[in-house]
């Protein structure tokens, strides 16, 4: 279990003291894998090398499994040699001049014996299945045997918890899909606390339990990967995750009570939408919903009469493979809608369209 | 600094976490403060008692038991008719030295980096060579080749040309000697660094003219040397400081020639043949010479750090385009093959026949007849020379272990410390290369002031030489092993941390074996400078720590041309044999790597 309460870290620039850090809380609970997800320069690898006592944070206070390793008011910093953190690097760090058999064995303290290391070691590299490459130097390894000896060496010595800063990056496309499936197994079988660094939400929507989206230094938003994916509280949070659609609008009419539905006109036309917040009637606003939940219907009239569906003209199909982006031109706006790549419409052609309510979010302007 | 820091004791049971009162300090706070001391003392101390010593009246006294402060030695320095001549033959002496060495070092760089001229590697390769002899020992040679009356070069000439004199053509008792011989010193450091400018230009920027049907010719004038420029004149001031710092060669002529320049000034002021030595007038000369070159450093750092914004000079490997001589190739060429046998091979022949006769005569059927290696065997018998070469030994070993170990510390803090942005690794940084600008036998002259007196038993002894080295060195290494810290990702020793490893056992079995190759390098470069280095060690040696290239010196002083041959030989044979270890044990290195 880890928990990290108002941690503030700042850096020297070029003009004074520059913000990395302003009050990140978050904790992770035993054997969960916890994802921080952010574009670069959002803080999510400060806050990690701050879990590892790399940095030494400005202020707040960092607990593993109910141990304080670090707390400003306190003046407590447990250094990173003895916090017994496993780190999964996104060089992978590898000891060039050492074997994986010294690379590996490294982390174990001298006093467990000869017999014990080689016994440790041979059981953490069968179970990564690098039991063939024992004396190999690390210049002489792929990239994604790297990374396994790179896990290897953060597992061996059975450490609290986990610390992986963008491991995956490093490979190249099919690799990394391979050992995305490979981490997340290898993590449920150790069973060990982790946190997880990395830009691309697919990687995070797939492998974590809970993803935090950070965002210039904060943490906006914590949830599963199908809540953030699907229940966005932050129009930040559902532009970064997925393709998105906004629309601007003006809000019509609100439920009574929390968990109702709400109502709102936009250019193109009224949309009913889940109300998940606090709404007064006339106030600007935007309408969210992703390309994959835009049904298109055939281009008769009288498919759009009712609320939440609309008409346009196709302007650009553009072939995907597993599916078709669909520009539909309505107006002023352009839409962007998903399609199944054997069903697209014409270019020129007028369709018209419709998308559930459930799949719509109203954000303020 | 924050030394100390809270140690905190924790309890994981009950996750309690009580504050010692008691401070402990880190390992790693520890080493910093210590190597922040270490280096502020080395270098400071010695300035600041340089310019102390400047300032005191000095007249039959040390400049400690003076109690009065004066500008008289700086009046004197610069009021004094007969200091005129020193101020004007080191400007002389600097600017015809460069004269030679620059201009022959660019069009070197230039036929064998940039035209497909035949043999080019060969000839790279020996123009090298001359950094393995001592520099001392170049003068001997040229001495011998070029001496007025018995020079092998004046001889020949006087019988082929039929004159009747017994003296010339050349003279290498001049400044022009002088220059000559400094000059032609230069030119393989100066090869190295301008050859490197030329490897990293961008070949494109040169097509790109090409391609607009500039010819050859107008593409270098135009294209080449301008974006060359920069690098030039960063050498072009970086060897103005190393001539003006240069000892051995205007020490060794410009005895002879009696011409003195602020180097050899120094010396004599504090080893008069005929008064007590004038601390205070050497001191004074010494600040000059010294602001002289801080300033000349500052103008250099500030043209390099220019010079890296250039976007046309990248890292990048490739190999740049090569200039068809055409017609000109042979010429080419013949200068190439004339300027290795002339600066190469001819003087250290030159030394190898001296050091095989019994006494000094031409090569001729005769002398060739009295070839013995007799010197070789009878050297060892001269009462100094084992003691001499023990000394050697020692000193070459102790100052680059010293050395080495200190700059990895330095450049480790510099490195890794450095985005703590509060100045302290900055400050370690700059006084660590400080020495960079201070003539050898400034050094020497400030350590004589700071241990002569001290508590610290050192003076006399060889460890002050050693000391004295190791801050001479400490401004190479530190940046040369700076440089190679930086090439070592900051999370290989994060991974170390990481795997629970203290600071010393990352800095043992991380750290340092990465950047052994490196270590290795400066090692030996440290090693055969601190033998072949002969400023410092003449101001701080007594009897009892006579190094090898203080030996050679006086033997030359003594007339003893032959012996000092013998010596100087076998000083360059140790440098080559150190050398060929150090490249054998990279080698055999890369070889157990791969």
């Amino acid at each position: 279990m880890i928990s990290v309460k108002d941690l503030v870290k700042t850096f020297p620039g070029a003009r004074g003291e520059v913000r990395a850090l302003g009050g990140v809380s978050f904790e992770v609970g035993k054997g969960e894998l916890f994802t921080l997800l952010g574009p670069s320069g959002c803080g999510k690898t400060t806050t990690l090398r701050c879990i590892a006592g790399l940095e030494r944070p400005l202020s707040g206070e960092i607990r593993i499994n109910d141990r304080v390793v670090f707390n400003a008011a306190d003046r407590v910093f447990i250094p990173p040699e003895q916090r017994h953190i496993g780190m999964v690097f996104q060089s992978y760090a590898i000891w060039p001049h050492m074997t994986v058999y010294q690379n590996v064995a490294y982390p174990l303290a001298s006093d467990v014996g000869r017999k014990e290391i080689d016994k440790r070691v041979a059981g953490i590299l069968g179970r990564l299945g690098l039991s063939t490459l024992v004396d190999r130097l690390a210049p002489n390894l792929s990239g994604g045997q790297q990374q396994r000896v790179a896990l290897a060496r953060a597992l061996v010595a059975q450490p609290e918890m986990l610390l992986l800063d963008e491991p995956l990056s490093n490979l190249d496309a099919k690799l990394r899909e391979q050992m995305r499936f490979e981490l997340k197994t290898l993590q449920e079988s150790f069973k060990i606390t982790t946190v997880y660094v990395t830009h691309d939400q697919e990687e995070a929507l797939a492998l974590s339990d809970r993803i935090g989206l950070m965002h210039e230094g904060t943490l906006l938003e914590v949830g599963s990967p199908a809540e953030l994916y699907l229940h966005p509280a932050h129009r930040i949070t559902a532009d970064f995750l997925g393709t998105s659609n906004f629309i601007p609008a003006q809000v019509e009419g609100v439920g009574k009570q929390p968990g109702d539905e709400m109502l709102v006109s936009t250019p193109l036309g009224s949309f009913v939408a889940q109300c998940a917040a606090e709404w007064r009637v006339g106030v600007p606003a935007e309408l969210f919903f992703r390309p994959e939940y835009v049904d298109l219907l055939d281009g008769t009239d009288g498919a759009i009469n009712g609320p939440n569906r609309g008409s346009g003209i196709v302007q650009r199909v553009t072939f995907l493979g597993n599916s078709a982006d669909v520009i539909v031109r309505c107006g002023e706006l352009a839409l962007r809608v998903r399609a199944h790549p054997t069903r697209t419409p014409a270019v020129g052609k007028k369709v018209c369209f419709h998308v559930a309510p459930s799949s719509c979010i109203v954000f303020p302007a | 600094m924050k030394l100390a820091k809270l140690n905190v004791a924790v309890d994981t049971h009950n996750s309690s976490v009580r504050i010692l009162t008691k401070f402990r300090v880190s390992v790693k706070s520890l080493v910093f403060g210590l190597t922040l001391i270490t280096v502020s003392y080395l270098v400071l101390v010695p300035l600041l008692m340089l310019l102390y010593a400047s300032v005191k009246s000095t007249e039959d006294k040390l400049p400690f038991e003076s109690t009065v402060t004066t500008l008289g030695n700086y009046t004197a320095v610069l009021t004094n008719p007969s200091m005129l001549p020193i101020f004007l033959n080191t400007f002389l002496f600097t600017a015809g030295s460069l004269a030679v060495g620059l201009p022959l070092a660019v069009l070197l760089a230039w036929l064998l980096e940039r035209t497909a001229i035949p043999v080019r590697t060969w000839i790279a390769n020996l123009i090298l060579v001359p950094m393995t002899i001592p520099s001392l020992l170049s003068a001997i040679a040229w001495i011998q080749l070029l001496d007025p009356r018995i020079g092998l070069i004046n001889v020949v000439l006087r019988s082929l040309l039929g004159l009747t004199s017994d003296m010339g053509p050349f003279d290498i008792y001049t400044l022009y000697g002088m220059c000559f011989v400094q000059g032609l010193r230069l030119v393989p450091s100066a090869y190295l660094m301008i050859a490197a400018s030329f490897r990293a230009m961008d070949p494109s920027l040169e097509e790109q003219s090409a391609m607009a049907g500039q010819n050859i010719t107008r593409t270098t004038m135009r294209v080449t040397l301008p974006i060359m420029r920069p690098a030039l004149l960063a050498a072009l001031i970086y060897f103005i400081i190393v001539v003006m710092e240069s000892f051995d060669i205007p020490g060794l002529l410009g005895f002879t020639a009696r011409i003195r320049v602020l180097s050899t000034a120094i010396y004599w002021a504090t080893h008069s043949e005929v008064g007590l030595p004038d601390y205070g007038l050497a001191s004074a000369l010494g600040t000059i010479v010294l602001a002289a070159a801080l300033l000349l450093m500052w103008v250099y750092q500030r043209l390099t750090a220019h010079q890296e914004r250039f976007a046309t000079i990248t890292g990048k490997g490739y190999r740049p385009r090569q200039v068809s001589l055409g017609v000109w190739t042979v010429p080419a060429t013949a200068l190439c093959v004339v300027y290795v046998f002339v600066a190469v091979l001819l003087p250290f022949v030159m030394l190898l026949w001296t050091s095989v006769q019994p006494f000094y005569s031409t090569p001729s059927a005769d002398s060739l007849a009295r070839v013995s290696f007799e010197s070789y065997v009878n050297i060892w018998r001269e009462s100094g020379v084992m003691r001499a070469l023990w000394n050697t030994t020692v000193l070459a070993l102790v100052t680059s272990v010293a050395t080495i170990l200190l700059a990895v510390l330095v450049s480790w803090f510099v490195v890794r410390r450095g985005k703590q942005a509060d100045g302290l690794a900055h400050y370690l940084a700059t006084v660590s290369f400080l020495p960079q600008c201070v003539p050898s036998i400034v050094i020497g002259l400030a350590f004589i002031f700071v241990y002569v007196r001290s508590p610290i038993p050192i003076y006399g002894t060889l460890w002050i030489i050693a000391l004295a080295m190791t801050t001479r060195y400490l401004a190479f290494s530190s940046r040369a092993t700076t440089s190679a810290l930086m090439q070592v990702h900051g999370e290989l020793e994060e991974a170390s941390q990481m795997a629970g490893a203290p600071w010393t056992r990352t800095l043992r079995r991380i750290t340092m074996p990465l950047l052994a190759p490196a270590m290795i390098n400066v090692f030996l470069w440290v090693a055969v400078h601190a033998m072949q280095e002969l400023s410092m060690a003449l101001m701080l040696y007594n009897p009892d720590t006579v190094v090898v290239s203080t030996m050679i010196w006086n033997m030359w002083q003594n007339g003893r041309t032959a012996d000092a041959s013998v010596l100087g030989v076998l000083l360059t044979l140790l440098s080559a044999l150190l050398l060929l270890a150090g490249h054998l044990i990279s080698y055999l290195r890369r070889g157990s790597n791969s």
